[in-house]
Protein backbone atom coordinates (compact mmCIF):
# COMPACT_ATOMS: atom_id res chain seq x y z
CA UNK A 1 0.00 0.00 0.00
CA UNK A 2 1.73 3.11 -1.27
CA UNK A 3 0.59 5.84 0.54
CA UNK A 4 0.24 9.53 -1.05
CA UNK A 5 1.07 12.35 1.05
CA UNK A 6 -1.75 14.53 -0.58
CA UNK A 7 -3.55 17.27 1.58
CA UNK A 8 -6.99 15.86 2.36
CA UNK A 9 -9.07 17.73 -0.44
CA UNK A 10 -12.93 17.67 -1.15
CA UNK A 11 -12.18 17.19 -4.52
CA UNK A 12 -12.41 13.12 -3.43
CA UNK A 13 -15.95 13.13 -3.60
CA UNK A 14 -15.77 14.14 -7.39
CA UNK A 15 -14.12 11.06 -8.25
CA UNK A 16 -17.06 8.31 -8.01
CA UNK A 17 -20.24 8.88 -9.41
CA UNK A 18 -23.07 10.73 -7.94
CA UNK A 19 -25.18 7.72 -8.39
CA UNK A 20 -22.93 5.48 -6.75
CA UNK A 21 -22.85 7.53 -3.40
CA UNK A 22 -26.44 7.11 -2.67
CA UNK A 23 -25.81 3.29 -3.86
CA UNK A 24 -23.05 2.61 -1.69
CA UNK A 25 -24.08 4.66 1.37
CA UNK A 26 -27.94 4.19 1.23
CA UNK A 27 -26.58 0.32 2.31
CA UNK A 28 -25.24 1.32 5.53
CA UNK A 29 -26.75 1.66 8.34
CA UNK A 30 -26.84 5.05 10.01
CA UNK A 31 -23.91 4.46 12.92
CA UNK A 32 -21.74 3.27 9.58
CA UNK A 33 -22.59 6.18 7.57
CA UNK A 34 -21.66 8.30 10.96
CA UNK A 35 -18.41 6.50 11.67
CA UNK A 36 -17.09 7.11 8.34
CA UNK A 37 -18.17 10.82 8.26
CA UNK A 38 -16.32 10.81 12.04
CA UNK A 39 -13.28 9.41 10.17
CA UNK A 40 -13.17 12.59 7.61
CA UNK A 41 -14.71 10.07 4.69
CA UNK A 42 -16.03 13.32 2.38
CA UNK A 43 -17.78 10.70 0.51
CA UNK A 44 -19.89 10.32 3.78
CA UNK A 45 -20.20 14.21 4.46
CA UNK A 46 -21.69 14.40 0.78
CA UNK A 47 -23.96 11.68 1.43
CA UNK A 48 -25.52 13.27 4.57
CA UNK A 49 -25.76 16.47 3.23
CA UNK A 50 -28.12 14.95 -0.01
CA UNK A 51 -30.19 12.89 1.97
CA UNK A 52 -30.84 15.28 5.17
CA UNK A 53 -30.35 18.91 4.34
CA UNK A 54 -33.84 18.97 2.44
CA UNK A 55 -35.34 16.78 5.68
CA UNK A 56 -33.98 19.15 7.96
CA UNK A 57 -34.96 22.09 5.79
CA UNK A 58 -38.71 20.87 5.77
CA UNK A 59 -38.61 20.59 9.81
CA UNK A 60 -36.55 23.79 10.19
CA UNK A 61 -39.70 25.27 8.58
CA UNK A 62 -41.95 24.01 10.81
CA UNK A 63 -40.27 26.02 13.66
CA UNK A 64 -39.93 29.55 12.01
CA UNK A 65 -40.79 30.69 8.64
CA UNK A 66 -37.67 32.57 8.69
CA UNK A 67 -35.77 30.75 6.20
CA UNK A 68 -32.76 32.71 6.37
CA UNK A 69 -32.51 31.35 10.09
CA UNK A 70 -33.13 28.53 9.08
CA UNK A 71 -30.14 28.10 6.10
CA UNK A 72 -28.45 29.54 9.02
CA UNK A 73 -28.54 26.90 11.48
CA UNK A 74 -27.94 24.47 8.82
CA UNK A 75 -24.77 25.45 7.86
CA UNK A 76 -23.71 26.04 11.60
CA UNK A 77 -24.88 22.90 12.47
CA UNK A 78 -22.65 21.10 9.46
CA UNK A 79 -19.83 23.46 9.86
CA UNK A 80 -19.73 22.66 13.81
CA UNK A 81 -19.82 18.79 13.13
CA UNK A 82 -17.50 18.68 10.31
CA UNK A 83 -14.98 20.34 13.07
CA UNK A 84 -15.22 17.66 15.13
CA UNK A 85 -14.82 15.08 13.31
CA UNK A 86 -12.67 12.72 14.98
CA UNK A 87 -14.17 13.24 17.97
CA UNK A 88 -17.95 13.03 17.38
CA UNK A 89 -20.06 10.55 19.38
CA UNK A 90 -22.01 7.19 18.28
CA UNK A 91 -25.37 8.37 16.30
CA UNK A 92 -27.73 5.51 16.06
CA UNK A 93 -30.41 7.49 14.19
CA UNK A 94 -29.22 10.49 11.81
CA UNK A 95 -32.08 12.08 11.47
CA UNK A 96 -33.18 12.03 15.10
CA UNK A 97 -30.18 13.35 16.24
CA UNK A 98 -29.76 16.38 13.42
CA UNK A 99 -33.12 16.84 14.85
CA UNK A 100 -32.61 17.24 18.05
CA UNK A 101 -29.33 19.86 17.22
CA UNK A 102 -31.28 21.47 14.66
CA UNK A 103 -34.27 22.34 17.93
CA UNK A 104 -31.36 23.73 19.91
CA UNK A 105 -29.92 25.37 17.19
CA UNK A 106 -33.30 27.18 15.69
CA UNK A 107 -34.27 28.39 19.61
CA UNK A 108 -30.73 29.83 20.21
CA UNK A 109 -30.96 31.95 17.02
CA UNK A 110 -34.15 32.87 17.72
CA UNK A 111 -33.42 33.91 20.98
CA UNK A 112 -30.80 35.92 20.21
CA UNK A 113 -32.64 37.33 17.27
CA UNK A 114 -35.76 38.74 18.91
CA UNK A 115 -34.43 39.01 22.22
CA UNK A 116 -36.62 36.81 24.33
CA UNK A 117 -35.91 33.40 25.79
CA UNK A 118 -37.65 30.80 23.80
CA UNK A 119 -36.63 27.68 25.96
CA UNK A 120 -38.56 24.95 23.97
CA UNK A 121 -40.79 24.42 20.96
CA UNK A 122 -43.88 25.60 22.95
CA UNK A 123 -42.35 29.19 22.99
CA UNK A 124 -42.77 29.05 19.27
CA UNK A 125 -46.38 30.32 18.21
CA UNK A 126 -47.63 28.41 15.46
CA UNK A 127 -44.72 25.72 15.51
CA UNK A 128 -45.24 22.63 13.78
CA UNK A 129 -49.02 22.80 12.73
CA UNK A 130 -50.91 19.75 11.78
CA UNK A 131 -52.85 19.39 8.53
CA UNK A 132 -55.31 16.10 7.96
CA UNK A 133 -55.77 15.20 4.13
CA UNK A 134 -54.78 12.68 1.85
CA UNK A 135 -54.31 12.81 -1.34
CA UNK A 136 -56.09 9.89 -2.50
CA UNK A 137 -58.80 7.74 -0.74
CA UNK A 138 -58.82 4.76 0.71
CA UNK A 139 -61.44 2.59 0.18
CA UNK A 140 -61.34 0.66 2.83
CA UNK A 141 -61.55 3.33 5.29
CA UNK A 142 -64.06 5.01 7.55
CA UNK A 143 -62.40 8.30 8.03
CA UNK A 144 -64.91 10.62 6.47
CA UNK A 145 -63.30 14.42 5.18
CA UNK A 146 -65.61 15.87 8.21
CA UNK A 147 -63.64 13.35 10.67
CA UNK A 148 -60.60 14.50 9.49
CA UNK A 149 -61.26 18.08 9.82
CA UNK A 150 -62.32 17.52 13.18
CA UNK A 151 -59.38 15.12 13.66
CA UNK A 152 -57.40 18.74 12.18
CA UNK A 153 -59.34 21.07 14.46
CA UNK A 154 -58.62 18.79 17.63
CA UNK A 155 -54.97 18.06 17.02
CA UNK A 156 -53.86 22.05 16.19
CA UNK A 157 -55.76 22.64 19.76
CA UNK A 158 -52.65 20.49 21.47
CA UNK A 159 -49.14 21.82 22.67
CA UNK A 160 -46.67 22.56 19.92
CA UNK A 161 -44.41 19.85 21.56
CA UNK A 162 -47.55 17.08 21.09
CA UNK A 163 -47.79 18.01 17.63
CA UNK A 164 -44.29 17.67 17.16
CA UNK A 165 -44.38 14.38 18.90
CA UNK A 166 -47.17 13.08 16.44
CA UNK A 167 -45.62 14.77 13.00
CA UNK A 168 -42.09 12.91 14.36
CA UNK A 169 -44.23 9.76 14.52
CA UNK A 170 -46.65 9.62 11.54
CA UNK A 171 -44.83 12.28 9.06
CA UNK A 172 -41.16 11.63 9.56
CA UNK A 173 -41.51 7.74 11.00
CA UNK A 174 -39.66 7.82 13.70
CA UNK A 175 -40.08 5.06 16.43
CA UNK A 176 -41.09 6.06 20.07
CA UNK A 177 -36.67 6.09 20.95
CA UNK A 178 -36.16 8.15 18.31
CA UNK A 179 -38.77 10.80 19.63
CA UNK A 180 -37.13 10.55 23.16
CA UNK A 181 -33.79 11.39 21.31
CA UNK A 182 -35.03 14.42 19.95
CA UNK A 183 -36.83 15.57 23.01
CA UNK A 184 -33.67 14.63 24.79
CA UNK A 185 -35.50 12.56 27.18
CA UNK A 186 -33.62 10.05 28.83
CA UNK A 187 -36.22 7.76 28.87
CA UNK A 188 -38.70 5.91 26.03
CA UNK A 189 -41.36 6.24 28.09
CA UNK A 190 -41.55 10.07 28.73
CA UNK A 191 -42.16 10.02 24.68
CA UNK A 192 -44.38 7.34 24.62
CA UNK A 193 -46.40 9.09 27.42
CA UNK A 194 -46.53 12.41 25.30
CA UNK A 195 -47.65 10.74 21.91
CA UNK A 196 -50.46 8.68 24.14
CA UNK A 197 -51.50 12.19 25.77
CA UNK A 198 -51.92 13.87 22.00
CA UNK A 199 -53.61 11.02 20.76
CA UNK A 200 -56.58 11.20 23.73
CA UNK A 201 -57.99 13.93 21.44
CA UNK A 202 -58.51 12.10 18.37
CA UNK A 203 -59.94 9.08 20.48
CA UNK A 204 -62.94 11.22 21.30
CA UNK A 205 -63.35 11.57 17.70
CA UNK A 206 -63.03 8.36 16.56
CA UNK A 207 -65.09 6.55 19.20
CA UNK A 208 -67.81 9.54 18.80
CA UNK A 209 -67.83 8.38 14.63
CA UNK A 210 -68.33 4.79 15.94
CA UNK A 211 -71.55 5.63 18.04
CA UNK B 1 -53.41 -7.23 24.67
CA UNK B 2 -53.28 -8.95 20.84
CA UNK B 3 -53.80 -7.10 17.48
CA UNK B 4 -57.48 -8.71 16.92
CA UNK B 5 -58.42 -7.07 20.21
CA UNK B 6 -56.94 -3.77 18.88
CA UNK B 7 -59.46 -0.83 18.31
CA UNK B 8 -58.14 2.05 15.99
CA UNK B 9 -56.36 3.98 18.78
CA UNK B 10 -54.27 1.02 19.61
CA UNK B 11 -53.29 0.72 16.08
CA UNK B 12 -52.54 4.05 16.22
CA UNK B 13 -50.07 4.06 18.77
CA UNK B 14 -48.16 0.81 17.23
CA UNK B 15 -44.49 1.10 15.78
CA UNK B 16 -44.70 -2.03 14.48
CA UNK B 17 -48.58 -0.95 12.39
CA UNK B 18 -46.67 2.41 12.09
CA UNK B 19 -43.88 1.20 10.40
CA UNK B 20 -45.94 -0.51 7.79
CA UNK B 21 -47.66 1.86 6.82
CA UNK B 22 -45.16 4.21 6.23
CA UNK B 23 -42.28 2.03 4.61
CA UNK B 24 -43.54 -1.16 3.71
CA UNK B 25 -40.59 -3.26 3.76
CA UNK B 26 -40.58 -6.99 3.09
CA UNK B 27 -41.13 -7.95 6.87
CA UNK B 28 -43.88 -5.69 7.98
CA UNK B 29 -45.79 -6.06 4.63
CA UNK B 30 -45.22 -9.81 4.79
CA UNK B 31 -46.81 -9.89 8.09
CA UNK B 32 -49.79 -7.47 8.05
CA UNK B 33 -50.83 -9.18 4.55
CA UNK B 34 -51.41 -11.98 6.25
CA UNK B 35 -52.96 -10.51 9.27
CA UNK B 36 -55.44 -9.12 7.06
CA UNK B 37 -56.39 -11.75 5.16
CA UNK B 38 -56.79 -13.82 8.52
CA UNK B 39 -58.67 -11.32 10.26
CA UNK B 40 -61.28 -10.13 6.95
CA UNK B 41 -63.56 -8.45 10.66
CA UNK B 42 -60.68 -6.20 11.37
CA UNK B 43 -60.48 -5.02 7.69
CA UNK B 44 -61.86 -1.63 8.03
CA UNK B 45 -60.35 -0.71 11.42
CA UNK B 46 -56.50 -1.84 10.22
CA UNK B 47 -57.54 0.67 6.54
CA UNK B 48 -59.01 3.44 8.80
CA UNK B 49 -56.37 3.89 11.41
CA UNK B 50 -53.71 3.20 8.00
CA UNK B 51 -55.40 6.44 6.40
CA UNK B 52 -55.32 8.15 9.81
CA UNK B 53 -51.93 7.88 9.73
CA UNK B 54 -51.27 8.85 5.78
CA UNK B 55 -53.06 11.90 6.08
CA UNK B 56 -51.38 13.74 9.06
CA UNK B 57 -48.40 16.06 7.89
CA UNK B 58 -47.20 18.76 7.97
CA UNK B 59 -49.73 22.14 7.39
CA UNK B 60 -46.99 23.90 5.39
CA UNK B 61 -44.28 21.75 3.46
CA UNK B 62 -41.42 24.45 2.36
CA UNK B 63 -38.63 22.32 0.14
CA UNK B 64 -35.40 24.24 -0.06
CA UNK B 65 -34.98 25.94 -3.26
CA UNK B 66 -31.66 24.84 -5.60
CA UNK B 67 -30.04 27.82 -4.92
CA UNK B 68 -30.14 28.19 -1.18
CA UNK B 69 -29.13 24.04 -1.15
CA UNK B 70 -25.76 25.38 -3.35
CA UNK B 71 -25.03 28.03 -1.48
CA UNK B 72 -25.33 26.65 1.76
CA UNK B 73 -23.13 23.67 0.90
CA UNK B 74 -20.69 26.39 -0.39
CA UNK B 75 -21.12 28.56 2.89
CA UNK B 76 -19.84 25.09 5.24
CA UNK B 77 -16.81 24.11 2.97
CA UNK B 78 -15.67 27.95 2.45
CA UNK B 79 -15.91 28.11 6.48
CA UNK B 80 -13.21 25.86 6.12
CA UNK B 81 -10.77 27.59 4.50
CA UNK B 82 -11.62 30.33 6.12
CA UNK B 83 -10.86 29.84 9.80
CA UNK B 84 -12.59 33.18 11.00
CA UNK B 85 -15.97 32.14 10.63
CA UNK B 86 -15.12 28.52 11.86
CA UNK B 87 -16.82 28.10 15.33
CA UNK B 88 -13.47 28.08 17.70
CA UNK B 89 -11.43 25.99 16.72
CA UNK B 90 -9.95 22.49 19.24
CA UNK B 91 -7.11 22.32 20.93
CA UNK B 92 -5.29 19.23 20.81
CA UNK B 93 -6.25 18.52 24.06
CA UNK B 94 -9.52 19.18 23.65
CA UNK B 95 -9.07 16.22 21.23
CA UNK B 96 -8.87 13.32 23.93
CA UNK B 97 -11.78 11.87 24.00
CA UNK B 98 -10.98 9.17 25.93
CA UNK B 99 -8.63 10.50 28.46
CA UNK B 100 -6.68 7.86 29.10
CA UNK B 101 -5.49 7.41 25.93
CA UNK B 102 -2.18 8.93 25.23
CA UNK B 103 -1.89 8.57 21.91
CA UNK B 104 -3.50 7.10 18.70
CA UNK B 105 -1.08 7.11 15.55
CA UNK B 106 -0.27 4.89 12.82
CA UNK B 107 2.59 3.78 11.49
CA UNK B 108 3.64 2.33 8.22
CA UNK B 109 6.83 0.67 7.60
CA UNK B 110 7.72 -1.31 4.55
CA UNK B 111 11.71 -2.24 5.08
CA UNK B 112 12.13 -5.24 6.38
CA UNK B 113 15.95 -4.94 5.84
CA UNK B 114 16.55 -2.26 8.16
CA UNK B 115 14.40 -4.79 11.22
CA UNK B 116 17.48 -5.69 13.08
CA UNK B 117 18.57 -2.60 13.29
CA UNK B 118 15.68 -1.31 15.48
CA UNK B 119 16.58 -3.52 17.82
CA UNK B 120 20.57 -3.11 18.42
CA UNK B 121 19.59 0.51 20.59
CA UNK B 122 17.41 -0.84 22.85
CA UNK B 123 19.50 -4.03 23.61
CA UNK B 124 22.30 -1.56 25.12
CA UNK B 125 19.24 0.75 26.69
CA UNK B 126 18.11 -2.87 28.76
CA UNK B 127 21.71 -3.94 29.07
CA UNK B 128 21.43 -3.91 33.04
CA UNK B 129 18.11 -5.32 33.08
CA UNK B 130 17.28 -8.77 33.02
CA UNK B 131 16.69 -10.31 29.81
CA UNK B 132 13.68 -9.74 28.00
CA UNK B 133 11.35 -11.85 26.85
CA UNK B 134 9.94 -10.69 23.21
CA UNK B 135 6.49 -11.37 21.86
CA UNK B 136 6.30 -11.52 17.97
CA UNK B 137 2.84 -11.33 16.83
CA UNK B 138 3.08 -12.04 13.11
CA UNK B 139 -0.41 -11.01 10.92
CA UNK B 140 -0.48 -12.52 7.48
CA UNK B 141 -1.88 -11.56 3.87
CA UNK B 142 -5.53 -11.34 3.74
CA UNK B 143 -5.89 -10.75 7.88
CA UNK B 144 -5.86 -8.15 10.19
CA UNK B 145 -5.62 -8.50 14.13
CA UNK B 146 -6.02 -6.17 17.68
CA UNK B 147 -3.24 -6.59 19.71
CA UNK B 148 -4.01 -5.37 23.67
CA UNK B 149 -0.76 -5.06 25.55
CA UNK B 150 -0.18 -5.51 29.21
CA UNK B 151 -0.71 -1.64 29.79
CA UNK B 152 -4.03 -1.48 27.95
CA UNK B 153 -2.63 0.00 25.00
CA UNK B 154 -4.47 -1.18 21.76
CA UNK B 155 -2.83 -1.98 18.21
CA UNK B 156 -4.58 -2.84 15.38
CA UNK B 157 -2.86 -4.34 12.65
CA UNK B 158 -3.09 -4.41 9.00
CA UNK B 159 -2.14 -7.35 6.56
CA UNK B 160 1.31 -8.33 6.31
CA UNK B 161 2.81 -7.04 9.86
CA UNK B 162 4.53 -7.94 12.23
CA UNK B 163 4.73 -6.45 15.83
CA UNK B 164 7.09 -7.28 18.60
CA UNK B 165 6.53 -6.22 22.73
CA UNK B 166 8.51 -7.11 25.56
CA UNK B 167 5.89 -9.54 27.21
CA UNK B 168 6.48 -7.85 29.97
CA UNK B 169 7.67 -3.83 29.85
CA UNK B 170 10.30 -2.49 32.34
CA UNK B 171 9.65 0.16 34.79
CA UNK B 172 10.95 3.28 33.13
CA UNK B 173 9.32 2.57 29.40
CA UNK B 174 7.35 0.76 27.08
CA UNK B 175 9.28 0.06 23.80
CA UNK B 176 7.53 -2.02 20.92
CA UNK B 177 8.53 -2.28 17.50
CA UNK B 178 6.61 -2.54 14.24
CA UNK B 179 7.12 -4.05 10.40
CA UNK B 180 4.44 -3.06 8.01
CA UNK B 181 1.10 -0.85 8.83
CA UNK B 182 -0.58 -0.86 12.41
CA UNK B 183 -2.73 1.70 14.26
CA UNK B 184 -2.08 2.53 18.22
CA UNK B 185 -4.43 3.50 20.68
CA UNK B 186 -1.74 4.29 23.75
CA UNK B 187 -2.90 4.16 26.93
CA UNK B 188 -1.61 7.24 29.02
CA UNK B 189 0.80 6.42 31.80
CA UNK B 190 4.19 7.95 33.01
CA UNK B 191 6.23 5.32 31.50
CA UNK B 192 6.90 6.62 28.18
CA UNK B 193 5.58 4.69 24.95
CA UNK B 194 8.19 4.38 21.97
CA UNK B 195 8.17 2.78 18.51
CA UNK B 196 10.60 1.63 16.57
CA UNK B 197 10.24 1.34 12.76
CA UNK B 198 12.83 1.16 10.59
CA UNK B 199 15.59 3.28 12.71
CA UNK B 200 12.78 5.62 13.70
CA UNK B 201 11.90 6.12 16.97
CA UNK B 202 8.08 7.49 17.74
CA UNK B 203 7.99 8.72 20.98
CA UNK B 204 4.51 9.21 22.54
CA UNK B 205 3.47 12.37 24.08
CA UNK B 206 0.11 11.80 24.39
CA UNK B 207 -1.55 10.86 20.94
CA UNK B 208 -3.12 8.28 18.53
CA UNK B 209 -1.19 8.05 15.16
CA UNK B 210 -0.89 5.59 12.12
CA UNK B 211 2.34 4.33 10.90
CA UNK B 212 3.01 2.99 7.62
CA UNK B 213 6.33 1.76 5.63
CA UNK B 214 6.15 1.20 2.20
CA UNK B 215 8.24 -0.77 0.02
CA UNK B 216 10.15 2.02 -1.16
CA UNK B 217 11.63 2.48 1.93
CA UNK B 218 9.68 5.19 3.04
CA UNK B 219 7.56 5.68 6.56
CA UNK B 220 5.03 7.05 6.91
CA UNK B 221 3.17 8.03 10.69
CA UNK B 222 -0.13 10.24 10.39
CA UNK B 223 -1.43 11.05 13.70
CA UNK B 224 -5.00 11.72 14.56
CA UNK B 225 -4.87 13.17 18.47
CA UNK B 226 -2.38 14.04 21.64
CA UNK B 227 1.26 14.34 20.42
CA UNK B 228 4.47 12.06 19.12
CA UNK B 229 8.10 13.27 18.58
CA UNK B 230 10.33 11.22 16.20
CA UNK B 231 13.52 10.63 16.20
CA UNK B 232 15.67 9.00 13.17
CA UNK B 233 19.43 7.90 13.59
CA UNK B 234 21.01 10.61 12.54
CA UNK B 235 19.78 12.79 15.73
CA UNK B 236 17.28 14.28 13.58
CA UNK B 237 13.71 15.63 15.62
CA UNK B 238 10.51 16.50 14.66
CA UNK B 239 7.19 16.72 16.44
CA UNK B 240 3.50 16.15 15.02
CA UNK B 241 0.56 17.91 15.88
CA UNK B 242 -3.11 16.01 15.09
CA UNK B 243 -4.00 15.62 11.47
CA UNK B 244 -0.27 15.98 10.64
CA UNK B 245 1.50 12.83 8.71
CA UNK B 246 5.43 12.60 8.43
CA UNK B 247 6.80 10.79 5.44
CA UNK B 248 10.21 9.66 5.75
CA UNK B 249 12.71 8.71 2.85
CA UNK B 250 15.24 6.53 4.71
CA UNK B 251 17.83 8.54 5.64
CA UNK B 252 15.92 11.51 3.31
CA UNK B 253 13.93 14.50 4.86
CA UNK B 254 11.40 14.43 6.44
CA UNK B 255 8.25 15.46 4.98
CA UNK B 256 5.13 17.14 7.02
CA UNK B 257 1.59 16.87 5.30
CA UNK B 258 -2.04 16.49 5.82
CA UNK B 259 -3.67 13.35 5.23
CA UNK B 260 -7.28 12.27 4.18
CA UNK B 261 -7.93 10.10 6.92
CA UNK B 262 -10.05 7.71 5.32
CA UNK B 263 -7.97 6.95 2.71
CA UNK B 264 -4.96 6.58 5.58
CA UNK B 265 -6.85 4.96 8.66
CA UNK B 266 -9.88 3.17 7.22
CA UNK B 267 -8.14 0.23 6.96
CA UNK B 268 -8.76 -0.32 10.37
CA UNK B 269 -12.95 0.25 10.26
CA UNK B 270 -12.64 -2.15 6.99
CA UNK B 271 -13.25 0.45 4.40
CA UNK B 272 -10.70 -0.73 1.74
CA UNK B 273 -10.14 2.66 -1.28
CA UNK B 274 -9.05 2.93 -3.93
CA UNK B 275 -8.13 6.70 -5.37
CA UNK B 276 -8.23 7.26 -9.10
CA UNK B 277 -5.08 4.12 -8.94
CA UNK B 278 -3.31 2.49 -11.53
CA UNK B 279 -3.83 -1.52 -11.70
CA UNK B 280 -0.63 -2.16 -10.12
CA UNK B 281 -1.80 -0.43 -7.11
CA UNK B 282 -4.75 -1.91 -6.90
CA UNK B 283 -3.25 -5.30 -7.12
CA UNK B 284 -1.16 -5.19 -4.59
CA UNK B 285 -4.07 -3.60 -1.84
CA UNK B 286 -6.00 -6.51 -3.23
CA UNK B 287 -3.36 -9.30 -2.49
CA UNK B 288 -2.27 -7.58 1.09
CA UNK B 289 -6.53 -7.10 1.78
CA UNK B 290 -7.49 -10.76 0.86
CA UNK B 291 -4.35 -12.35 0.83
CA UNK B 292 -4.80 -13.62 -2.75
CA UNK B 293 -2.20 -13.90 -5.58
CA UNK B 294 -3.20 -11.92 -8.85
CA UNK B 295 -2.18 -13.05 -11.75
CA UNK B 296 -2.17 -10.79 -14.65
CA UNK B 297 -2.93 -11.97 -18.73
CA UNK B 298 -1.78 -9.58 -21.19
CA UNK B 299 -1.15 -5.99 -21.61
CA UNK B 300 -1.83 -3.55 -18.66
CA UNK B 301 -2.69 0.28 -19.99
CA UNK B 302 -0.91 2.23 -18.12
CA UNK B 303 -3.60 4.69 -18.32
CA UNK B 304 -6.45 2.13 -16.48
CA UNK B 305 -7.24 3.69 -13.51
CA UNK B 306 -9.99 2.79 -10.34
CA UNK B 307 -11.58 4.47 -7.52
CA UNK B 308 -13.87 2.96 -5.34
CA UNK B 309 -15.02 2.48 -1.65
CA UNK B 310 -15.70 -1.24 -0.13
CA UNK B 311 -16.70 -1.47 3.11
CA UNK B 312 -16.04 -4.95 4.49
CA UNK B 313 -16.81 -6.11 0.79
CA UNK B 314 -16.35 -9.39 -0.58
CA UNK B 315 -13.03 -10.22 -3.23
CA UNK B 316 -15.67 -11.42 -5.59
CA UNK B 317 -17.64 -8.23 -5.08
CA UNK B 318 -15.01 -5.82 -5.90
CA UNK B 319 -14.02 -7.97 -9.01
CA UNK B 320 -17.56 -7.79 -10.21
CA UNK B 321 -17.87 -4.08 -9.86
CA UNK B 322 -14.62 -3.39 -11.29
CA UNK B 323 -15.83 -5.69 -14.21
CA UNK B 324 -18.84 -3.73 -14.93
CA UNK B 325 -17.35 -0.45 -14.60
CA UNK B 326 -13.74 -1.02 -16.76
CA UNK B 327 -14.15 -3.86 -18.40
CA UNK B 328 -11.61 -6.18 -16.78
CA UNK B 329 -12.42 -10.20 -16.90
CA UNK B 330 -11.05 -12.57 -14.06
CA UNK B 331 -11.38 -15.72 -12.42
CA UNK B 332 -11.16 -16.66 -9.28
CA UNK B 333 -9.47 -20.17 -8.26
CA UNK B 334 -8.74 -20.52 -4.49
CA UNK B 335 -6.29 -17.99 -3.70
CA UNK B 336 -5.48 -17.42 -7.10
CA UNK B 337 -7.47 -14.56 -9.34
CA UNK B 338 -6.58 -13.88 -12.81
CA UNK B 339 -7.41 -10.63 -14.20
CA UNK B 340 -7.19 -9.68 -18.38
CA UNK B 341 -8.62 -6.91 -20.14
CA UNK B 342 -7.09 -4.09 -18.58
CA UNK B 343 -7.49 -1.43 -20.79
Amino acid sequence: MAINPKKPTTSASLSIKNSDILRIYGKKSDPEVWEAFDYGDELAFNYLYRIYVPVLFRYGTQLTRDEAVVQDCIQNIFISLRSKRGTLTKVNCIKAYLFKIMNREVLKKLSKYKKLEFKDTNDLEGSFLIEVSSESKMIESECSIEIKEKLETALNQLTSKQRLAILLLYQEGLSYKQIAEVFDFNEVKTARKLVYRALNSMRNILKDKNQ
Amino acid sequence: MKYEDFDIDDFLKDEFFIHWVKNRDEDTVHFWEKWIQQHPERKHIVFTAADIIKSIHYKEKISISDRLYLETFENILQAENNPVNKPHKKTWWSIFQIRNVAAVFLITVLMWLSWDMIFVPQQTEELNLQPIEWVTKIVPGGKKSIVTLSDGTKIFMNSNSELSYPKTFSDSSRTVAIKGEAFFEVQKEDRPFIVSSKGLKINVLGTSFNVKDSEDGKVAVALMSGKVRINDNSGNQVNLLPNEMLVIKENGPFIKTGFDSLEVLGWKNKYLIFKKENFYSVKKKLENWYGVEIEIKGAVNPRWTYSGVYHDEMLENILKGMSHTSGISYTIKNKKVIISNIE
